[in-house]
């Protein structure tokens, strides 16, 4: 059995330090997901970068295992709600209760509801309702939760996330654009390959695979993975970089969505000013760079690379765009646009 | 304080990487401007050069044009080029980090140097950067001293001398009979006169008498009225004309002039016999021959010896050649036989056709092949042929009481595929036969 790490919670973490703590999460989870190897690396990315995933992938593809295993690997408190069509906004969040108490007062006290973890599984989102769905907007956006005027915080770390089913979309309600904007990445799990499947066969049906080993102990856990977090804010950016993402993001936008005096744009896609209705937001341009650090952290370096970029913008950017009727009905996916705009970018370094 | 001082003393090091990195690109720009601009300076030129002295003067302003406006867009080209490729101390950075796959480090301590970020990680990324810095050494960056751009250079200039080899080792053009001027007998029935090419320069004076510079006053004023030239074609010949100009400025080329050419006037009718050329011999002509086939005749024919005859024009040994393959008309040499002035030479001129006036000219030596020249590719009408003559009339020698025209007496010796005749040896008459000739010339 490894190890668990023993940590510092006050000393900055070095660059060496994420890498291996990062590399060894990542090991774990592939104790028992099998295959997805850029689908786990992007949700690792996602939470070290501070952000949510939104995972949309066929049923039995893996989806509800891998974020299990996330959370055994980093011995964090875990919830999973499964959405449905009457799941009510109060069955997330929590409630006010009447209680009484030994001497026979009653009175109303909050019973905290799912949410109140530090990783969140909401398997099928879009089976709930946009009033449902929106009750997860607070937590993810500002880590806190109000009922009855009472905002209660969240325990760092916390992590939403999300699983869309694409393909049955009878009785299901697409998520709003705003709450697709707090998820920092989406992120498609497909159907495993010939190999990948053997070996799922294999794992699944004898005995029980290796179980996964905690990389935290759980005293541990939060503060360790904060500091891993907040060194991944002091990776360096140069202003080129900087600059490089935003015009990434703008180029996603198209020209008549933009304000009076704001038409000029440097990167002009075609695709995107055919096909998209709505480019990405500004947190869009913060998913990049954010992703970006973690990238380069990963790969031993204090300052972010275009290279970084341009790993992470599909998983950034896609589910940002919005498509107008012209690209539904010529097939267009948002990844061809995105790809697109990659591709200007990076022909104007 | 001593660790700041270290780190300071890295960055600079890692900034003077930078720079000389930065220096080492910008020489290479340089060196491509320079050399990229003078190819094309020089293979304009060299182009322009050649058109202007090889091309007629449309061409020439076509290509001219052409060769210019390409140089000028190459030349902008070639410094919008050098301009983007000029390398700043960001771009340097961005360049260095590329070829050494840094990753952008340097282009992230370079843009960060001047107002470093209050990070944990900058030192980290100063160290790594620092230990890193074989990586970026500028020989290892950018290992050339030299542009590629010099091949070009090199290339235009070889092709340029190859070119000049292949030019000078080309034969010249050889200057046409009218270029030496002299003597001439036109039949002005006859002859067709077009007006010039507006880029040929008038290059020379044609003497004659009143009546026949008249008379090639009104054919000149005829052609001219039937060739007005309007709109586009105007237009044209102030293009032929600025193009033939330019082409004068541009070789060097003067407007020589051709020797004067007197002008014999030879009113011919369209079936005249053989005997209404006595008017012309009355006139001090010479006359033509019975076919006429050409109106320009000998000049060694029917002198009349007056004592202000020019000196015999002396001809070449190339330009006999030429003359003695021309068809028949063009001026022909006088043989060693015919004596000036002798009037028995006039009767043979007079009697023979063309063939017989050949016959006449070659009677110092001919052979069976260039007796009567090389065969012509344009074909000629069976009584007169058309003679183009590049020249504007003048009235300037011919003036009242002006001497009668001496024809000059032109002696050509023998080109290289001719022989002078042996003459045939009196041999004696067999007995037997002298009673067969005498009964031959009785009959």
């Amino acid at each position: 059995m490894t190890q668990a790490l023993a940590t510092n919670g006050t000393e900055p973490a070095t660059v060496a330090e994420f890498a291996q703590t990062f590399r060894r999460i990542q090991a774990e989870v592939r104790k028992v997901v099998i295959g997805h190897e850029l689908a786990i690396e992007q949700l690792l990315t996602a939470f070290f970068a501070g952000g949510h995933v939104l995972i949309e992938g066929v049923p039995g593809t893996g989806k509800t295992t891998l974020v299990k295993a996330l959370g055994l690997a980093l011995n964090l408190s875990f919830n999973r709600i499964q959405f449905t069509v009457d799941l009510m906004p109060a069955d997330i969040t929590g409630t006010r209760v009447i209680l009484s108490d030994n001497e026979g007062r009653r009175e109303f006290s909050f019973q905290p509801g799912p949410i109140f973890c530090h990783i969140l599984l909401g398997d099928e989102i879009n089976r709930a309702t946009p009033k449902t769905q929106s009750a997860l907007l607070e937590a993810m956006a500002e880590m806190q939760v109000t009922v009855a005027g009472v905002t209660y915080p969240l325990a760092p770390p916390y992590f939403v996330m999300a699983t869309l089913n694409p393909i049955e979309m009878e009785g299901t309600y697409p998520l709003p654009e705003a709450q697709l904007d707090r998820f920092l990445f989406k992120v498609h799990l497909g159907y495993p390959g010939e190999d990948e499947l053997v070996r799922i066969v294999g794992a699944t049906t004898a005995a029980p695979p290796e179980p996964i080993v905690p990389v935290f102990s759980a005293a541990d856990a939060a503060p360790a993975l904060e500091r891993l977090k907040r060194l991944v804010r002091d990776v360096i950016v140069a202003p080129q970089i900087e600059r490089y993402a935003v015009r990434m993001v703008r180029a996603t936008q198209p020209d008549k969505s933009r304000v009076i005096g704001d038409l000029h744009s440097p990167l002009h896609v075609a695709s995107v000013t055919q096909y998209v209705s709505f480019g990405a937001s500004p947190r869009g341009a913060q998913a990049l760079i954010l992703g970006a650090k973690v990238r380069a952290l990963l790969d031993g370096r204090a300052n972010i690379a275009f290279e970084d970029v341009d790993s992470i913008a599909a998983a950034s950017l896609e589910h940002r765009v919005m498509l107008n009727y012209a690209a539904h009905s010529d097939n267009v996916e948002p990844s061809s646009i995105i790809a697109d705009v990659i591709k200007a970018a990076q022909a104007n370094r | 304080m001593a660790e700041n001082r270290r780190e300071e003393q890295k960055l600079w090091l890692i900034l003077f990487q930078i720079k000389a990195i930065r220096m080492r690109l910008n020489l290479l720009v340089l060196q491509y401007w320079v050399f990229s601009s003078l190819a094309v300076l020089i293979a304009g030129g060299a182009l322009f050069l050649w058109a202007a002295s090889r091309l007629q003067p449309l061409s020439f302003l076509l290509v001219a044009v052409t060769a210019f406006s390409t140089a000028i867009v190459a030349l902008t080209r070639i410094a919008r080029t050098a301009l983007h490729d000029r390398a700043s101390y960001a771009r340097a950075a961005l360049i260095a980090d590329d070829r050494g796959a840094l990753k952008g480090r340097l282009a992230t301590v370079q843009a960060l140097a001047t107002n470093p970020p209050a990070s944990s990680l900058w030192q980290y990324l100063l160290e790594e950067t620092y230990g890193l810095r074989s990586e970026f050494e500028p020989a290892q960056i950018e290992p050339r001293w030299l542009s590629r751009s010099l091949f070009s250079l090199l290339g235009v200039c070889a092709a340029i001398f190859v070119l000049l080899v292949i030019l000078s080792r080309s034969p010249q053009a050889t200057p046409g009979p009218l270029a030496q001027g002299g003597d001439m007998a036109v039949d002005l029935s006859d002859l067709d006169i077009r007006p010039a090419d507006p880029s040929v320069k008038p290059n020379a004076h044609v003497e004659a008498d009143s009546e026949t510079m008249k008379q090639l006053s009104a054919k000149a004023a005829d052609a001219a009225r039937h060739q007005n030239r309007q709109g586009l074609s105007s237009l044209m010949d102030k293009a032929r004309r600025l193009a033939s100009n330019l082409q004068d400025q541009v070789t060097g080329n003067e407007n020589k002039l051709i020797p004067p050419i007197h002008l014999r006037g030879v009113n011919k009718p369209a079936t005249a016999p053989p005997a209404d050329n006595a008017a012309g011999a009355r006139s001090g002509s010479a006359p033509t021959n019975a076919n006429n086939s050409s109106p320009i005749n000998s000049n060694g024919a029917g002198t009349t010896g007056q004592s202000d005859a020019k000196p015999p024009a002396e001809l070449g040994g190339s330009q006999a050649d030429q003359m003695a393959s021309n068809a028949p008309g063009m001026p022909a040499p006088s043989g060693p036989n015919q004596k000036p002035g002798d009037p028995s030479n006039m009767g043979t001129s007079q009697q023979g056709g063309a063939g017989n006036v050949a016959g006449a000219n070659h009677s110092g030596g001919s052979d069976a092949e260039h007796l009567f020249g090389a065969p012509q590719e344009q074909t000629l009408g069976s009584d007169s042929f058309h003679m183009t003559v590049d020249a504007l009339p003048s009235d300037e020698a011919s003036s009242k009481g002006a001497p009668g025209y001496v024809p000059p007496k032109v002696q050509v010796p023998l080109n290289s595929h001719q022989a002078p005749d042996e003459p045939l040896a009196r041999a004696e008459v067999p007995s037997d036969d002298r009673m067969t000739i005498k009964r031959v010339f009785e009959r």
